[in-house]
């Protein structure tokens, strides 16, 4: 999967989350999903739960751990499809 | 160290499902989550317990300035609905709670009976929570006391540069806002 396309899957994901419009519209690889969309922590695991269903994977808990960026999500996105 | 957290229980039931399949089991010990489903209201101690974890956690982060994701690594053990212990890899923390019918505030601190101070507050306008609280935490203190955050977004007050031997944890969910801080 290309990165751009990722980039487009996850932020479909998180939009029913965010709180932040402008750093949603501005969204990229640097993003802290609460720093920065100011997604409530109560909502991270949604956006986990959103991730699994979307690519079929299982995030596991020392994966989940890490999951506070856009780039950290699509890094365990990557490293869960080529394990598939 | 300190550390509050605030669920506005209202906008809890249309913000997230905990019936959802796998929201208990991502983030709750197997005993929490028995604890949770055989609870008289499970809906209430889903979020006492997730009040409490975050709170907790907001201690942790102070204290080991990392920023993590695991709320089922802080397992949660009440005393009674008002008191209750957090632990993490052999880290104890002590929980107050405060149950409403509208929210559900936790303060969460390393040291048993630590003199604590605290605030809760409606907020009515969203867009200025965070100001709200900014202001009402900072009116304790001398007027050139500062809030700033450091690089990973824990705040702290600052008096001409310098660093105030304070803990503090801000808090907001909702219509709700709260602070808390020791000495």
């Amino acid at each position: 999967m290309k990165k751009e396309e990722l980039i487009t899957k996850l932020k479909t994901i998180v939009k029913p989350y965010i709180q932040d419009e402008e750093a949603f519209r501005n969204l990229n690889e640097d993003t802290d999903f609460i720093n920065d969309l100011k997604i409530n922590s109560a909502n991270l695991v949604d956006v986990i739960l959103d991730v699994e269903d979307e690519f079929k994977i299982e995030i596991d808990n020392d994966s989940m751990e890490k999951m506070l960026s856009v780039k950290a999500a699509m890094e365990i996105i990557e490293t869960k499809l080529a394990q598939k | 160290m300190i550390g509050n957290d605030i669920v506005d229980l209202n906008l809890a039931k249309t913000q997230s499902n905990w019936q959802r399949k796998g929201f208990l089991e991502k983030q709750f010990t197997e005993s929490e989550h028995a604890e949770i489903l055989n609870s008289e209201n499970p809906f209430l101690k889903v979020w006492l317990f997730w009040s409490m974890k975050e709170a907790a956690y907001k201690c942790y982060v102070q204290e080991f300035q990392k920023r993590f994701f695991a709320p089922k690594k802080f397992s949660c053990k009440l005393v009674s609905n008002q008191k209750g212990i957090v632990e993490i890899e052999n880290n104890l923390y002590y929980l107050e709670n405060l149950i409403s019918e509208n929210y559900i505030h936790s303060i969460a601190t390393k040291k048993n009976n630590l003199k604590v101070i605290s605030q809760l507050f409606f907020i009515a306008e969203k867009i200025f929570s965070t100001k709200t609280i900014n202001q009402k935490l900072v009116s304790f203190f001398p007027a050139e006391v500062q809030l700033q955050k450091n690089e990973i977004g824990i705040p702290s007050l600052y008096q001409n540069q310098a660093k105030l031997p304070v803990s503090i944890s801000k808090s907001h969910h909702g219509n709700y806002g709260a602070f808390a801080f020791s000495m």
